[in-house]
C-alpha cells in the first residue's frame, strides 16, 4: 500500500508542459506482392483511414512506374505520393540521361538510396517493389521506411502485415509443412498465376474481416514477361466471379512484357 | 602574335564576330602537340594503343600513364595536356561510382562520355559563387572505350566538350596520317589480334623512334575481362607478331 | 477471520495489482489491451399521436468488438437485458458494459422483488449513474438505456463519469455521429413501429459502413408495455465472403517428434458393498474402454 500511495503522489505532480512535432499519420491500408516463375502480382487494397473514419474508399496504393515495374506503398499516405512522384520523377531523369527504361534491380537501389537520403527524417513508408527482372523472372523487392531491402518470393506489409504474413509463409515459403519422403518441398516463387490470384484474394478478404483499416476495394497489378501466355489472366473463366481484368498499355516503347490491373470489390463495413 | 590575333583571344566565352571561341579552338590546337593515340572498336572489344615519348634514356618509362581506368568496364586514352585529364578520369571515375552505388549497375559508356563533357564547358568568368569553375579550357582529347549492354563502343572527347562515337580513331601529332591508315585498313569484323597489329602498325607508321615495348602501351576492354591494360609479355608478343618491316626507301 | 489477499467484507474491486502494472507498463513501454465494443448503439422514442402505434422504445446496436484495429468479435451482442421491460445498449470497455449491465440487472431484479412491483426506467438509469461516478469515469460503460415503465416510454443515454442526458433520440459510441446524422436527418416525433425499426437500422448501418469501430450486422429491440421484441441480427447486410482457394492439408503435413499414446480412462473395480449403489437386478454391468488411444478398443476410427 506504501507503494501505491508513494507512486499516486508522484503522478500529482505536474510535468513539464512538452512541445513536439508530430507530422506522421497512420492512413492504415494493406499491400502484398507474391512472385512467380514469369509473372509477378502487386497488390493494396483501397482504402484511406484516419483513426476510426474513411477518408476515401478509393485511395491508390499501387503505381504502374515502368513497362516491368509497379511499385505499392503502405504508410503515410501524403509521404507515399510525394515518395511515389519523386520516384517517377528520378525514372524520367535516368530515362533521359540514358536511354533506356530503368532494371527493377536498379529501381530497388535507387528506392533505398532516396530513402537512406531522408534517414534521420524519414518517409513514412513501407514499399514493395514487384515486376520482371532483366533475365525474364518474376521479382519482388521490400523496404522499411529507411531503405533496408530485399528482394524475396512475397512480402506483405502495413496494417494487416501481421495477418497476412503468416499465412503467406505458410502457402508461399511451405512453412510448417513436410512433405512426403518421394515429393521434395517445393521452391517457392513457382506458383501458378491462379493459385496466386487466389491467395491474393484470400489474403485480402480475410484480413478485411479481422482488421478494421482493410476494404472497400483491392486492385492487383499482374505484370508478365515477355512472351509469356497471358490466357490464365484473361480467358474466359480463368477467374473467380466479380474479378475485373483490364491491360495496361506500356508506358514507354515496351519492351514485351505486359502489365494488367485486376480488381474485385471488398467488404465496406 | 599580336598582329595575326584579335582582341577576341582572351576572353574565354567571348565569340568572335565570325562565330568562334578561340580559346576552345586554341585548346584543339594543343591536342595536335600531344602522343599519338589511337583506339579501335571490334566485335570482341576495344583496343587502345599510345605512343610513349621517352624524351630521355634516363626516364622510366613505366611512370608515362597515358591509358588510364576508369571503371572495370570503360577505359580511356588520352592526348595533349595529360594533367588536364586527371580532372577529367577521376570525374568520370566518382561518376561511375555514384552510378553503380545508386542503381546497382555499371554505367553506359555513353553516359560517362557525357558526364565528363559535361566538365569541358565550365571554365570562363566565375558566376556568382560558382567555386567549380575552370580558368581555361580543358587541354586534352580523350579517346573513351568501354563496353555495356550494348557492346563495345570507342568515344573521343574533345575540349569543346563534343564527343562522337567512333569505329576507329586517332588523335595527337599524327593524327591524320594515322586517322587515314585506320580508315584503309579497318572493317567490322575485326578480331582483337587484328585491332592490335592494326594500332600498332598505325603508331609505327607516325613514330619517329622505332616502336618498341617501352614506347608503346596497349590496352583492350572486353565484355568478360573489363579494363586491362597489356603487360610487358602481351605487349612484346603482340608487337613480335607484326608482319616483317617492308625496306621503305 | 485471518487476513486474506482480499478482505472478504470489502465488495468491490482489488487495487493489489495497481502498482506492479503500473510499474511493468512502464518498463514494457505498453498497458493491457481491453476490447472495446468501438461502436454505433442508438434508441428513439417511438408511438402515440397520430401514428396509430402505441409508444414504445426502439434501440439499435451494431454487433462488432474491437481490440485496437482488430475485429475481436464479428457478431458479438450489445443490447443488455436489465428487466423484462428495460434493455441497455453498451459502448466503451467491453467487460465493463457487460459487469455493469449484469450487476444492475441483478440489482434491479432484487430491488422490484423487495418493492413487489416493476421497477421504472430512471431507477435503473440511476442506479447505473450512482455506480459509474463512484468509478469516476475508470468504468468505461457508455450507455443508452431505454425502457417502458408506468410513467411510459422512457429513453437515456449514461456516461462512464456519472452523466446522464432523456432525451427522444440518442446515439452513442465511435459511430454515434454517423448514427446521429441519420437521426437529425429524418427523426420525427409519433413514428410508427416499422418506421422506428427502419430508421434505427439505417442510423445503424451508418456507423457500421462509415465508423471503423462499427461493423457486422444489426441488432434491434423494440420495448412496448407488452414486452420486449428481440430482433437479433435484423440485418446482416455484412456476410462473410466465400475463399477462393481450399485450405485443406494433406495428412501428415504436420511434422511431430515423438508419438506417445496413454490411456486417459482407468478402469477400476468398486465393490459395493451395501445402499443405492449395490448391485441391482435388472442391470449388467459393462467395461469400460481401455485400449490404446481415444476410444479405444472400441476402435474409434482416427482416420475418420
Amino acid at each position: 500500500m506504501a507503494l501505491f500511495a508513494a507512486s499516486a503522489q508522484q503522478e500529482a505532480v505536474a510535468a513539464p508542459i512538452q512541445h513536439r512535432f508530430d507530422p506522421y499519420e497512420d492512413n492504415g491500408g494493406t499491400i502484398l506482392s507474391i512472385a512467380g516463375a514469369d509473372f509477378s502480382v502487386i497488390a493494396g487494397d483501397t482504402r484511406q483511414s484516419q483513426g476510426y473514419n474513411i477518408q476515401t474508399r478509393y485511395a491508390r496504393k499501387v503505381w504502374q512506374l515502368t513497362d516491368k515495374v509497379v511499385l505499392a506503398t503502405n504508410g503515410f499516405a501524403a509521404d507515399g505520393a510525394n515518395f511515389v512522384k519523386k520516384v517517377k520523377q528520378r525514372l524520367e531523369w535516368y530515362e533521359n540521361a540514358h536511354q533506356k527504361q530503368m532494371s527493377i534491380k536498379s529501381i530497388a537501389r535507387m528506392i533505398q538510396t532516396m530513402l537512406y537520403a531522408k534517414r534521420f527524417f524519414p518517409y513514412y513508408v513501407y514499399n514493395i517493389l514487384g515486376g520482371i527482372e532483366e533475365d525474364g523472372t518474376g521479382a519482388v523487392y521490400s523496404f522499411d521506411p529507411v531503405g533496408s531491402y530485399e528482394r524475396e518470393a512475397c512480402r506483405a506489409a502495413g496494417a494487416a502485415q501481421s495477418l497476412i504474413q503468416p499465412f503467406l509463409d505458410n502457402q508461399i515459403y511451405f512453412r510448417n509443412q513436410t512433405f512426403p519422403a518421394d515429393q521434395p518441398k517445393p521452391i517457392p516463387g513457382n506458383l501458378p498465376l491462379g493459385t496466386v490470384l487466389g491467395l491474393v484474394i484470400d489474403s485480402f478478404t480475410s484480413a478485411t474481416e479481422r482488421h478494421i483499416e482493410v476494404g472497400d476495394g483491392l486492385e492487383m497489378y499482374v505484370v508478365m514477361a515477355k512472351g509469356r501466355a497471358v490466357d490464365d489472366l484473361t480467358s474466359k473463366g480463368a477467374l473467380p466471379e466479380g474479378v475485373v481484368v483490364e491491360e495496361l498499355g506500356p508506358l514507354g516503347e515496351g519492351g514485351g512484357e505486359r502489365t494488367f490491373l485486376v480488381r474485385r470489390t471488398l467488404k465496406r463495413d | 602574335m599580336f598582329l595575326t590575333r584579335s582582341e577576341y583571344d582572351r576572353g574565354v566565352n567571348t565569340f568572335s564576330p565570325e562565330g568562334r571561341l578561340f580559346q576552345v579552338e586554341y585548346a584543339m590546337e594543343a591536342i595536335k602537340l600531344g602522343s599519338t593515340t589511337v583506339g579501335i572498336c571490334t566485335p570482341k572489344g576495344v583496343v587502345l594503343g599510345v605512343e610513349k615519348r621517352v624524351q630521355s634514356p634516363l626516364l622510366e618509362s613505366s611512370s608515362i600513364e597515358k591509358i588510364m581506368e576508369i571503371d572495370r568496364h570503360l577505359g580511356c586514352a588520352m592526348s595533349g595536356l595529360t594533367a588536364d585529364a586527371r580532372t577529367m578520369i577521376d570525374h568520370a571515375r566518382v561518376t561511375s561510382q555514384m552510378h553503380a552505388f545508386t542503381y546497382d549497375e555499371q554505367i553506359g559508356v555513353e553516359s560517362c562520355t557525357q558526364a565528363v563533357c559535361d566538365l569541358a564547358l565550365r571554365f570562363g568568368e566565375s558566376v556568382d559563387d560558382d567555386d567549380a569553375l575552370m580558368s581555361r579550357p580543358f587541354g586534352v582529347a580523350l579517346l573513351i572505350a568501354g563496353h555495356d549492354e550494348r557492346g563495345p563502343q570507342l568515344y573521343h572527347t574533345d575540349p569543346s566538350g563534343t564527343f562522337v562515337r567512333y569505329d576507329a580513331k586517332a588523335i595527337g601529332s599524327g593524327s591524320d596520317a594515322a586517322q587515314q591508315s585506320l580508315q584503309d585498313a579497318y572493317h567490322k569484323q575485326m578480331t582483337l589480334a587484328e585491332a592490335y597489329t592494326l594500332t600498332l602498325k598505325t603508331l609505327k607508321q607516325v613514330m619517329e623512334e622505332k616502336l618498341d615495348e617501352n614506347n608503346v602501351q596497349l590496352a583492350q576492354v572486353t565484355a568478360d575481362g573489363g579494363f586491362e591494360i597489356l603487360n610487358e609479355a602481351e605487349l612484346k608478343a603482340a608487337i613480335e607478331s607484326l608482319p616483317a618491316e617492308r625496306v621503305v626507301v | 477471520m485471518a487476513a486474506t489477499g482480499v478482505a472478504p467484507n470489502n465488495i468491490g474491486f482489488d487495487f493489489s495489482n495497481y502498482a506492479r502494472n503500473e510499474f511493468l507498463g512502464a518498463r514494457l513501454g505498453a498497458q493491457a489491451k481491453t476490447t472495446s465494443t468501438g461502436t454505433t448503439i442508438v434508441g428513439l422514442k417511438y408511438g402515440g399521436g397520430d401514428s396509430g402505434d402505441e409508444e414504445g422504445i426502439c434501440l439499435g446496436a451494431d454487433t462488432r468488438a474491437t481490440g485496437g484495429p482488430i475485429v475481436a468479435d464479428k457478431n458479438c451482442e450489445k443490447i443488455h437485458y436489465l428487466t423484462p421491460h428495460i434493455r441497455c445498449c453498451g459502448a466503451g470497455t467491453a467487460a465493463d458494459t457487460e459487469y455493469v449491465t449484469n450487476l444492475i440487472s441483478s440489482n434491479l431484479e432484487l430491488h422490484s422483488l423487495s418493492q413487489g412491483r416493476q421497477v421504472r426506467v430512471v431507477t435503473a438509469m440511476t442506479m447505473l449513474k450512482q455506480y459509474l461516478y463512484r468509478y469516476q469515469g475508470h468504468v468505461g460503460a457508455y450507455l443508452v438505456v431505454g425502457g417502458v415503465d408506468s410513467t411510459g416510454p422512457q429513453l437515456f443515454t449514461v456516461h462512464a463519469h456519472g452523466s446522464t442526458d432523456k432525451l427522444p433520440y440518442v446515439t452513442m459510441g465511435s459511430g454515434s455521429l454517423a448514427a446521429m446524422a441519420v437521426f437529425e436527418s429524418a427523426y420525427k416525433e409519433h413514428l410508427t413501429k416499422a418506421e422506428a425499426i427502419a430508421l434505427v437500422a439505417r442510423a445503424i448501418r451508418a456507423g457500421v459502413f462509415n465508423d471503423l469501430g462499427s461493423g457486422s450486422n444489426v441488432d434491434v429491440s423494440v420495448i412496448t408495455k407488452a414486452g420486449t421484441e428481440t430482433l437479433r441480427n435484423y440485418e446482416t447486410p455484412n456476410e462473410r465472403g466465400i475463399k477462393s482457394r481450399d485450405y485443406k492439408f494433406r495428412r501428415g503435413t504436420t511434422a511431430w517428434l515423438k508419438e506417445n499414446v496413454r490411456d486417459l480412462v482407468v478402469s477400476e473395480e468398486v465393490k459395493v458393498t451395501m445402499g443405492a449403489g449395490k448391485a441391482q437386478q435388472g442391470t449388467t454391468d459393462r467395461p469400460v474402454a481401455v485400449g490404446a488411444g481415444p476410444g479405444g478398443e472400441e476402435g474409434m476410427d482416427l482416420d475418420a
